[in-house]
């Protein structure tokens, strides 16, 4: 059986404590800043993407992509 | 009278208004309740608790201004009662004020990722801090060099002259409640725009009922100076007003710089 390599996002000291949100946060705009500064098909952006997908919740990733889908995602990008 | 008591305090008459006060304040505070919760004749019960509650501050302190000028009986002793009270109730009044600009400081200073993580939140339209602001801040200091030119005026026994300077001291406050009024009329966002608009609202709303209410003290005190109640020596009404109307001037400025500044750019 081949090793299956786990990781996730590599702890940050800009966000020390339990609460990760604006950890999840930051990555997924850093992901969608990268997206914009470099194209679409940017191969550098998915480690960000990977990022802020171990760390957020489904739910909340759902949110975002239909708020930036309808224009009232509320940070600026 | 008080010559036929062996002590200086003031033991009053019995009085029905802390009575009615506290009806008013029942009857405030059930029908506040019955208006926010779908129950008939809460607005009604609401006003008329309202109503009722300045009705007993006026005949009250009517009664205070009786006892005290008109018969007498506030010693040095019984002066230092309203003294320290007003210094308490100000006191009071400053952690109330605080509560509302911690709660402006928390949801500004760290703002969550529900409003993106930026201050003022996306599509909140500021108002600009250098116009009627601005304008307003030095007003209401103005007036409270007005009021402290009264107290001199007062205490130099210059009647006439205390009565022009709380003349000045009204209009100036008159003019920047006139100002914050227009501004708040064409504002661009609302108390319910997001948690801005309330800590903003919130905040400015309540410094602007102080401003009112202390406007209204002064007017009395004026009213009071013109009639000849107030002497060199004796005026803690006086004082008392003094004393709220420059708190109510320095917590201006507190807002002016965190709210209106910082949390406008």
């Amino acid at each position: 059986m081949a090793e299956i390599e786990l990781k996730t996002a590599p702890a940050d000291f800009c966000f020390p404590s339990a609460n990760q949100t604006r950890h999840c946060f930051t990555r997924y705009i850093e992901y969608h800043k990268c997206l914009k500064a470099k194209g679409e098909d940017a191969a550098d952006c998915q480690k960000f993407a990977r990022y802020y997908r171990s760390l957020c919740p489904l739910e909340w990733i759902e949110k975002w992509n239909e708020q930036k889908e309808s224009g009232t995602f509320p940070a600026p990008l | 009278m008080i010559e036929s008591q062996r002590h200086s305090y003031h033991l009053v008459d019995p009085s029905p208004w802390p009575i009615s006060g506290s009806l008013g304040a029942l009857a405030t505070t059930v029908g506040g309740v019955m208006y926010m919760h779908p129950f008939q004749g809460g607005a009604t019960l609401l006003s008329l608790g309202l109503i009722f509650i300045l009705y007993t501050m006026f005949v009250w302190w009517r009664d205070v201004l009786r006892e005290s000028t008109l018969e007498g009986h506030h010693t040095k002793a019984v002066q230092l009662g309203p003294r320290y009270g007003s210094i308490l109730f100000i006191v009071s009044e400053v952690m109330f004020l605080f509560a509302f600009f911690w709660a402006s400081s928390h949801s500004s200073l760290a703002p969550t990722v529900e409003i993106g993580g930026i201050w003022p939140p996306k599509g909140i339209g500021v108002l600009d801090p250098r116009e009627i602001p601005f304008l307003n801040t030095p007003i209401l200091p103005s007036s409270g060099a007005a009021v402290t030119w009264a107290h001199h005026a007062i205490l130099a026994g210059k009647e006439k002259r205390a009565v022009y300077a709380l003349v000045a001291t009204v209009s100036l406050a008159l003019v920047s409640t006139g100002f914050q009024g227009m501004e708040y009329y064409q504002a661009p966002s609302t108390i319910s725009d997001s948690i801005y608009g309330s800590t903003f609202f919130s905040a400015t709303g309540f410094h602007g009922f102080h401003v009112i209410i202390g406007t209204l003290f002064l007017i009395i005190c004026g009213i009071r100076q013109y009639l000849g109640h107030l002497t060199k020596e004796h005026h803690v009404g006086f004082e008392a007003a003094a004393w709220y109307w420059h708190f109510v001037d320095v917590v201006r400025l507190f807002p002016f710089v965190s709210i209106y500044w910082w949390g406008g750019i």
